[in-house]
């Protein structure tokens, strides 16, 4: 049980202590003739509309823990849980802001062809983002059930946060993939 | 954000997306990862429900998120394909995957938000009974998963054993490497 306090106690300060600056406002390129750039700005836009749900989630979470009693069978799935939640809320996090920090890139792009590839960079880390985000609401989702004693929702929410967590993990795989098949592009030239 | 909206701008993704040039890997790359992110929206869909109580909330949800996984196995078979064909210069054929694969992600837009051709529908249920009966958990002789995944679930560590399976089969290995495309 003082395990699983210690990792909760972790897990939970590592939540409050990763801060995202608030959504700044995004300047919305216009002149793409491919609509990429377009759509890698409202993949951002959307991922910080998630990220923002997310941390409503984690500051209602942080309520909720304390209803939780110590010694309830179910710490130790709370205590997975928020470790899988802390390490999704820092994923969104940077993810967000290297999605914008390739976004700010695409206007000073030489060639259309390198800010497509700039904006299609931005546009799946904006998807990690968004699916990092997801997976903090959900555990936080898992954790509102056991405050409440929920007990029938569990295994539904316990198993679609199993295959949350391994889409997410298909989506950072992608993105790993896109940025490998993008570096090659320009490697090979 | 209301659920409209994140749903219209994820329809807006989708929609936009199509029109991306065939036969990119890297955009088709990008495709996969947005698949995947509508199954974690799936999924989060599924907890709202659970939550909520609501039994035909659940069970919609579930269809919508089945769905949504459906449409993202499509869319690797069409991601092996389409490398398949470029790899051995079939152009044709590569485009054909590349379209394949547009379409998939149209189909897990839809099925996100509630638009599930019956055949598809019945086709899911099929493939959950055979493997119910078949007492199925991936090929014998899968290649070790190296994948890392944190919750024990059959169903996506069959996902990713056939996943690094086709990776295995096609001799391509992502890489990870720096991207800085000036």
């Amino acid at each position: 049980m003082i395990k699983n306090s210690f990792i909760v106690g972790t897990a939970v300060a590592l939540l409050c202590g990763t801060g995202v600056r608030p959504a700044e406002a995004q300047e919305v390129k216009t002149s793409s003739t491919t609509g990429i750039v377009e759509v890698s700005q409202v993949a951002i836009t959307n991922a910080e509309a998630e990220v923002e749900k997310a941390r409503a989630a984690i500051e209602k979470g942080k309520q909720l823990l304390t209803l939780i009693p110590e010694d309830s069978p179910l710490m130790p799935d709370v205590a997975q849980v928020i470790e899988a939640a802390s390490e999704n809320w820092k994923i969104a996090v940077d993810s967000l802001n290297g999605a914008k920090e390739s976004a700010s890139k695409i206007s000073t792009a030489s060639n259309a062809s390198i800010a497509d590839d700039y904006a299609l960079l931005a546009k799946v880390n904006a998807g990690v983002a968004l699916s990092g985000a997801k997976v903090v609401q959900i555990a936080l989702t898992y954790i509102e059930a056991i405050a409440a004693e929920q007990t029938e929702s569990l295994e539904i929410i316990r198993t679609a946060m199993q295959d949350a967590l391994a889409s997410c993990s298909q989506v950072q795989f992608n993105y790993e993939r896109v940025k490998s098949l993008i570096a090659q592009k320009y490697s090979s030239k | 954000m209301t659920k409209f909206s994140t749903l219209l701008l994820t329809a807006t993704l989708g929609s936009v997306a199509l029109t991306a040039n065939a036969a990119d890997p890297a955009v088709a790359a990008g495709d996969l990862a947005e698949i995947a992110s509508l199954s974690v929206q799936a999924k989060s869909a599924l907890t709202d429900a659970a939550l909520a109580g609501d039994v035909d909330a659940i069970a919609e949800a579930g269809k919508r998120s089945d769905a949504v996984d459906a449409a993202m196995a499509q869319a690797q078979e069409a991601f092996l394909a389409m490398e398949r064909a470029i790899e051995s210069g079939e152009q044709d054929v590569a485009d054909s995957a590349a379209e394949e694969l547009k379409a998939a992600l149209e189909n897990a837009v839809d099925a996100l938000g509630g638009v599930i051709p019956e055949e598809v529908q019945q086709a899911i249920e099929d493939w959950k009974s055979d493997r119910k009966n078949a007492g199925a958990k991936g090929r014998p002789d899968d290649p070790v998963n190296v994948y890392e995944v944190p919750w024990d679930s059959a169903r996506m560590k069959d996902f990713y054993q056939n996943n690094f399976a086709n990776f295995w089969e096609s001799g391509v290995l992502p890489q990870d490497k720096e991207t800085t495309p000036e």
